[in-house]
């Protein structure tokens, strides 16, 4: 049976988590399927390759130059797509980032086959299976990848890493002699111009309700929010009533948010609201009336006045990070 | 019932004539048509639809009138959206309209084989004779937003434009001519200033304006008040509340009910009907003219649901769909005395071509509009598209079953303005006399004349499950209104805390609030169902696209 | 400059999913379709280009019949014409979907080729740059802001936490994110003169590619949460079942 290939990502030369992630998924589905786990690391010459092994490789390869620190993306693809073609491998699997959903495509155009994005899960049992989202997580596909090689990527926090004790044994890869020119060139990474936090992008939101009773006492979803690290989100009443800016609003008129957590304080929970943050992984509430809608989207729920709980919570968190 | 009683017509604003009716040239980037109809519903479709064929027709038998330019503008986004309508329909338009289409392949769901009228009490239900008017034998039951998208389909294949997303926001107009329509500004902001989507309004120039604008049509409205054309009645409307489920019981039977949960100083009712077996549409009406400053037509329609009629049904089942309209009820006595004038014609609801007794319109409107087709097609033929030429409109009309249907049950809903259980008496004589009792009209008034009282009642808690509130409510209508948006309601000078609270009971979708005494307005909420236009707060349209999003009402 | 804009035909985003009987694909009854939303980016960025430089903007479509609708849309906000390439059904494999368009791209003599970043149906974010690859252009994806002179063009790409910035020379192929620009609306003049405006329709061919679908299913529905307690006595507890628990910091 010919092997898995991983593409790695790293940022500054560390290996980033998801790349743990796809390691694992391609760990379990060598193991399905009886063959071997390899990892392709591009970056810049100082990138740490060690302890991969224990993530699941059985081999890594590395192609380090200082050339090849930021995202240039026809050389990645170049690399990958050599490497994936000179060993045979019967799937390369990549996380689904930003850089995975730019060079997965360009892979599978590479190998002239087909490309599943951002799957769920993978299994080996009975061919290659996976599923994933689709309709904006409306509906899951379940796909059988009946051509080979293909290409997966996996949707980061989909996975978890494991601990294994595979060898990892690092061995350099050249890069072939006749590689093409970039024809585009990442020229810099750098912070985005706006520093503000925009509540539909950020992966922790805070949102107050009406049962802020007003204004003023928004102080508390801010102090929260600053102590997660997360972003302000607001109900459409309290941004109605003016208490905050409409760019705040989630809900079927206002953003979408898809957070990993999402902490409700004072807000009822209008369909409305609910269509706006339903997707987050993980929802909180806290609110004095027990009967509030917003309990049955919640994860967990404290019924209690916001005024005396969340003072308590955020002190509780600003501890729980120090320490 | 408290002491004080309040009229709401005195606090209501009049409509803003100078911005509805606008005189000064027409712009030179304007668009031009031949003939405009305004709003997409089964009225302006229709018409659109045999203009266009009687044209066809012309052309093709050699000498004929040459090519007309036929458009039709809709406020909704796409067609249908902003439809909604119970809706058991007559079929006859359809037939006569697309004779090579069997019944089969009209967009129709479920033929009525089975039906029921029953009386209810808070807690019971009796089964009672079905009226004659009442009968739905050969009819059928459909959603208006399917009919409506089906009638779009046809009217493109035969060569009109449809302008979707474009509300008529004034009557272009020349002396006494109407020459066209202007468009609704997208883009505002609150404030009114223009954001980074403006789009300023456009005129559309036409030789005939069609005004199909549905219930309380503005523009219909205001060209009436403009040119003094009045009824004998007034126009009164009842307030619609509708839902569609998907049930886990199936129903095989078209239901009305009558009675609870209305008050006696209530007229009204409630309707259920199978789209499919388990797809049901249900909904309660109420007149206008109710007299509690407190009754809610939304709250209503919840506390309906609980009741052991419709409980069996939609246990289990899931709420798809929510939505609210007016409905005109006058009758025959309330249509305008004329329905043309220089250069436009009056359409359908805008009309009043309503049936009370037997809760039908759609095929009136449909009806009116065809009329209206070939009064347009002889004008144009002639080149005079004066009043006295579109008469010819109002002349078909009268002499159609549309006209005659009204005036047998001319008297029939007024009867009801002095209670429920007289006004029944009162129609029963009136079916077994052909309509000739009481041998005169009976006086209505405006709806926001009658004075309401509040009484007190025990607020009802939405369960999240049969019940609803009325924010959950609006979600379900499909409202994606744009929250900056600015207000396009038109409250009156003095809005005291009574009459804001007044107003936040009578609104279905949670428009108004009363806050601190205060009237607290949340405009994008509105699904433009037109009851505050009736009672209170003046309606205007919004940019394009504003406003529900019905699917399958 | 000569611009092709890719575009989609895709079920509204407000669409209530609906699994048909086959059980592999969306009951498309009564569901409204629409231009993908993010397509509207790339539409718009083609106009404002055209805007500034003249030339011609050709919206193409891989889709069925009904898809003309969707490049009526594109003719109306400005596209001077369009291409269907008919096809009642796509298949899964978006290397299929980048073969076709391929096809037609090649044959036009384009300076710059815009997509979507993706579709808001299959979700893929894939075809533009399989595209790209296909014809061996420069290709930057996810981009949400262009600047092009004499040839030569700067995009921006947003990253996690960060923003990449892209050079590369045209023509090339350039996938639009959210934030690019606004969509313009459709002018009430837009849609008179789009139903003047020329559109081709050839039909494609499209094999099935190497995925097949095993069943489309709704998600399971949330599990149920609980509530851990009652006033600010509860948030020791709730405070370690977000640690422990639910994992999130």
């Amino acid at each position: 049976m010919s092997d898995i290939l991983t593409v790695l990502e790293q940022r500054e030369g560390v290996v980033k988590r998801v790349s743990h992630e796809a390691l694992a998924a391609a760990r379990a589905l060598a193991d399905e399927l009886g063959c071997e786990v390899h990892a392709l690391v591009i970056g810049p010459p100082d990138t740490d390759v060690t302890g991969l092994g224990q993530y699941g490789a059985d081999k890594v390869m590395t192609s380090l130059d200082e050339e090849l620190t930021l995202y240039q993306a026809s050389r990645y693809a170049q690399i990958a797509a050599d490497q994936a073609m000179g060993g045979a491998y019967t799937t390369v699997i990549l996380g689904a980032t930003s850089l995975g959903k730019d060079l997965g495509p360009r892979i599978a155009a590479r190998l002239g086959c087909p490309l599943t994005s951002d799957v769920t899960s993978i299994s080996g049992v009975d061919g290659i299976v996976v599923t994933r989202p689709v309709f904006a997580g409306k509906a899951i596909y379940r796909l059988k990848i009946t051509g080979s090689p293909s290409v997966i990527t996996v949707r980061p926090n989909a996975v978890a890493p494991v601990a294994a004790s595979n060898a990892g044994v690092v061995e350099e890869v050249s890069a072939s002699d006749d590689v093409k020119p970039a024809v585009a060139r990442t020229l810099e990474v750098r912070a985005p111009d706006n520093a503000a936090l925009d509540v539909a992008e950020a992966a922790i939101v805070v949102a107050g309700g009406r049962g802020l009773k007003e204004a003023e006492h928004f102080k508390l979803v801010e102090g929260l929010a600053q102590a997660l690290g997360g972003a302000v989100g607001a109900s459409r009443a309290v941004v109605d009533a003016g208490w905050r800016p409409h760019s705040e609003q989630v809900g079927q008129t206002g953003k979408t948010v898809s957070p990993n957590l999402y902490i409700a304080l004072g807000i009822s929970g209008a369909i409305q609201h609910l269509a706006g943050m339903r997707t987050a992984k993980v929802i909180v509430a806290i609110n004095k009336d027990p009967d509030a809608p917003i309990f049955k989207v919640a994860d967990y729920g404290i019924v209690g006045d916001v005024f005396e709980v969340v003072p308590r919570l955020t002190e509780a968190i600003v501890k729980a990070r120090e320490g | 019932m408290s002491q004080s009683s309040l009229v709401p017509a005195d606090y209501q604003a009049r409509l803003p004539q100078n911005q509805l009716i606008l005189g000064e040239p027409l712009e030179e980037e304007r668009i031009d048509v031949d003939v405009l109809f305004v709003g997409a519903g089964p009225a302006g479709l229709a018409g659109a639809i045999q203009l266009a064929k009687l044209v066809k027709e012309d052309n093709e038998s050699g000498n004929g009138v040459g090519e007309i330019s036929i458009g039709v503008l809709e406020k909704a986004g796409a067609l249908g959206e902003h439809s909604l309508s119970g809706a058991v329909l007559n079929p006859r338009p359809f037939r006569e309209l697309f004779p090579d289409v069997s019944d089969t392949d009209l967009p129709f769901r479920t033929r009525v084989e089975k039906e029921a009228i029953y009386l209810l009490s808070p807690t019971r239900y009796r089964r009672i004779p079905t009226p004659p008017t009442m009968r739905n034998h050969g009819n059928y039951v459909a959603s208006i937003c399917e009919v409506v998208r089906w009638l779009g389909e046809r009217a493109e294949e035969v060569g009109v434009d449809i302008f979707a997303g474009f509300p008529a926001g004034a009557l272009r107009v020349e002396g006494d001519r109407v020459v066209g329509i202007r468009t609704v500004a997208s883009g505002l902001e609150r404030d009114g200033s223009p954001g980074s989507s403006y789009m300023p309004a456009t005129d559309i120039a036409a030789k005939v304006t069609a005004l199909a604008e549905g219930s309380r049509g503005l523009l219909a409205q205001s060209y009436m008040e403009w040119q003094g054309v009045a009824s004998e009645n007034p126009q009164i409307y009842a307030l619609g509340v509708k839902e569609l489920w998907e049930t886990k019981h199936p129903l095989d039977r078209v239901i009305h009910t009558m009675g609870w949960p209305l008050p006696r100083t209530a007229f009204g009712g409630s309707f259920m009907y199978p789209l499919e077996p388990n797809l049901v549409a249900l909904g309660l009406v109420v007149g206008l003219d109710y007299r509690d400053a407190n009754l809610e037509v939304h709250e209503l329609t919840q506390r309906m649901k609980l009741h052991p009629l419709f409980k069996p049904y939609l246990e289990g089942g899931e709420l798809v769909e929510w939505g609210a309209k007016t409905i005109p009820e006058g009758g025959y006595h309330s249509i305008p005395q004329r329905r043309h004038g220089d250069g436009v014609v009056i359409l359908g609801d805008s009309a009043g071509l309503v049936d009370v007794p037997s809760l039908k319109g759609i095929h009136y409107a449909m009806q009116s509009g065809m009329y209206a087709a070939r009064a347009i097609f002889a004008a144009l033929k002639n080149d005079d598209v004066t009043a006295k030429q579109l008469s010819a409109y109002d002349e078909l009309l009268n002499d159609s079953y549309t006209v005659h249907d009204l005036y047998r049950t001319r008297n029939m809903r007024p009867a009801f303005k002095s209670g429920f259980y007289t006004g029944a008496a009162k129609a029963g004589l009136m079916t077994l006399t052909g309509g000739r009792f009481p041998g005169r009209r009976i006086d209505m008034e405006e709806d926001a004349r009658a004075p309401r009282a509040t009484t007190e009642c025990e607020e009802l808690t939405y369960d999240g499950e049969l019940t609803f509130s009325k924010v959950d409510a609006v979600f379900k209508s499909g409202n994606v209104t744009r929250d900056t948006i600015p207000s396009h309601l038109i409250p009156g000078e003095k809005v005291g805390a009574e009459l804001a609270s007044f107003y936040s009971h009578m609104c279905p979708a949670a428009v108004y609030e009363e806050v601190d005494g205060q009237l607290r307005v949340n405009a994008p909420n509105c699904v433009d169902c037109k009851a505050t236009d009736v009672l209170g707060p003046r309606w205007t349209p919004r940019e394009g696209g504003s406003g529900p999003v019905y699917k399958r009402m | 400059m000569k611009i092709a804009v890719c575009i989609k035909r895709v079920p509204d985003t407000e669409t209530r999913i609906k699994i048909a009987a086959d059980g592999k694909s969306i009951d498309e009854s009564g569901v409204k379709f629409v231009l993908n939303p993010f397509d509207e980016y790339a539409v718009e960025e083609a106009l404002k280009l055209k805007e500034q430089s003249n030339g011609e903007v050709v919206a193409i479509c891989l889709g069925p019949e009904a898809a003309q609708e969707t490049l009526r849309t594109a003719l109306a906000m400005g596209v001077d014409r369009g291409i269907l390439l008919k096809a009642e059904r796509l298949p899964r494999d978006p290397l299929v979907v980048a073969r076709a368009l391929a096809a037609e791209l090649e044959q036009g003599g384009y300076d710059l080729a815009l997509f979507g970043k993706l579709a808001v149906d299959d979700y893929d974010q894939a075809v533009g740059t399989i595209v790209a690859e296909l014809l061996a252009l420069p290709s930057v994806s996810a981009v949400t802001r262009l600047e092009i002179t004499d040839g030569h063009a700067t995009a921006q790409r947003e990253v996690e936490g960060a923003v990449e910035l892209v050079e590369f020379s045209l023509p090339a192929v350039v996938t639009a994110e959210k934030g690019l620009n606004e969509p313009r609306y459709p002018a009430l003049r837009g849609i008179m003169l789009a139903k003047k405006k020329p559109l081709d329709i050839k039909e494609v061919e499209l094999d099935e590619g190497g995925i097949e679908v095993l069943e489309l299913t709704l998600p399971p529905d949330r599990k149920s949460g609980r509530i851990v307690g009652e006033g600010a006595a509860a948030v020791p507890e709730l405070v370690e079942a977000l640690r422990n628990e639910a994992k999130v910091f």
